[in-house]
């Protein structure tokens, strides 16, 4: 109704694991404008997510590449799952195939979603898990 | 006595003078108002329309040709005032990353015996490095190198790679070129994303 107070957009803490620059440089840029404002944490790997997400970092979502030097997206996802952090976990890779989704669902994210990054895909993310 | 008659001869002579030249002048300056109303545009103007419709042109070509897709435009979407240089930036990462990716390709096909794991692996890269900036051709291309690391279809891969190499070069130098027009334009135009 006319009456509904407007949403207030909150900052959301979002950390954004991926070794590749080009895709953090895109990512960070789709991620500039997002929600009420998004501080960004990055890791370039899966051991050091699940390090950050160990020594306390809180976030409100994690997005996570799969292919990853060290250690990958799927391996990062059960570790963190492991500690009790329930916080949203997104799996992003450059292919698209069922198998590929299923990894991540099973070692325990939320949901996946092919890449690149686009406008479109962020903000169904966001909406899917309130952030918006 | 002459002098007088002399001096006025003179007198109307300069005075003629004086006039044609006024005359030339004012008929150079019938132009200097147009150029005074253009002193705030890029001149020359026509110039500038023409450099925006190449621009146009050139990049319904690269996705006619399927050298780029929808990504790109999403990439400069993103290109806003506070990032003038975005895509071109991105770009260039996207060159650096792969140039190394082929090489890193071209090595491991020649060691005996190929990892296929390996390779496929760098295939993966450069595929999601590609579709970064919406490089179609290189994308379906590094596909297709990825099949032939499963079938471990060496001849394939060898043929893909020679295939990848050529599109990169290609893409290369059509976004130089792009690059370069969109370089005349001014940082502003190049911003505000007018090149739907």
């Amino acid at each position: 109704m006319a009456g509904a107070a407007a949403k207030e957009r909150r900052v959301i803490r979002v950390l954004l694991v991926e070794d590749e620059e080009i895709h953090r440089v895109r990512a960070r840029a789709l991620l500039r404008d997002a929600a009420g404002g998004v501080e960004l944490g990055e890791a370039g790997n899966g051991a050091e997510a699940v390090r950050r997400v160990r020594e306390g970092g809180a976030y409100d979502l994690i997005l996570t590449d799969r292919q990853m030097p060290v250690m990958d997206g799927h391996e990062a996802t059960r570790q963190i799952r492991a500690l009790g952090v329930t916080t949203p976990i997104v799996g992003l890779s450059s292919d698209s195939l069922a198998a590929d989704a299923d990894a991540f669902i099973k070692a325990g994210a939320d949901d996946f979603t092919p890449k690149p990054l686009s406008k479109e895909k962020l903000n169904r993310i966001l909406a899917k898990f309130n952030l918006a | 006595m002459i002098m007088p008659h002399t001096h006025s001869l003179l007198l109307v002579f300069f005075g003629q003078c004086f006039r044609i030249c006024e005359m030339w002048r004012k008929a150079a300056d019938s132009r200097v108002p147009l150029v005074r109303q253009m002193k705030d545009m890029p001149e020359p103007n026509m110039d500038y329309s023409n450099l925006r419709r190449q621009i146009i042109s050139m990049k319904k070509s690269l996705f006619d040709q399927g050298y780029l897709d929808e990504q790109f435009n999403q990439l400069e979407e993103l290109q806003d005032d506070s990032s003038p240089n975005f895509v071109e930036e991105v770009v260039a990462l996207f060159f650096k990353d792969s140039s190394r990716l082929l090489t890193n390709i071209e090595q491991a096909l020649e060691k005996h015996p190929q990892d296929f794991y390996r390779l496929d692996s760098l295939a993966h890269q450069f595929k999601g490095s590609g579709s970064s900036i919406g490089a179609l051709r290189m994308k379906n291309e590094c596909s297709m190198f990825k099949a032939h690391c499963s079938n471990r279809n060496l001849e394939g891969c060898r043929r893909s790679l020679q295939k990848m190499k050529r599109e990169h070069a290609t893409l290369k130098q059509k976004l130089e070129t792009y690059f370069q027009l969109l370089r005349q334009v001014g940082p502003r135009e190049r911003a505000v994303n007018s090149w739907k």
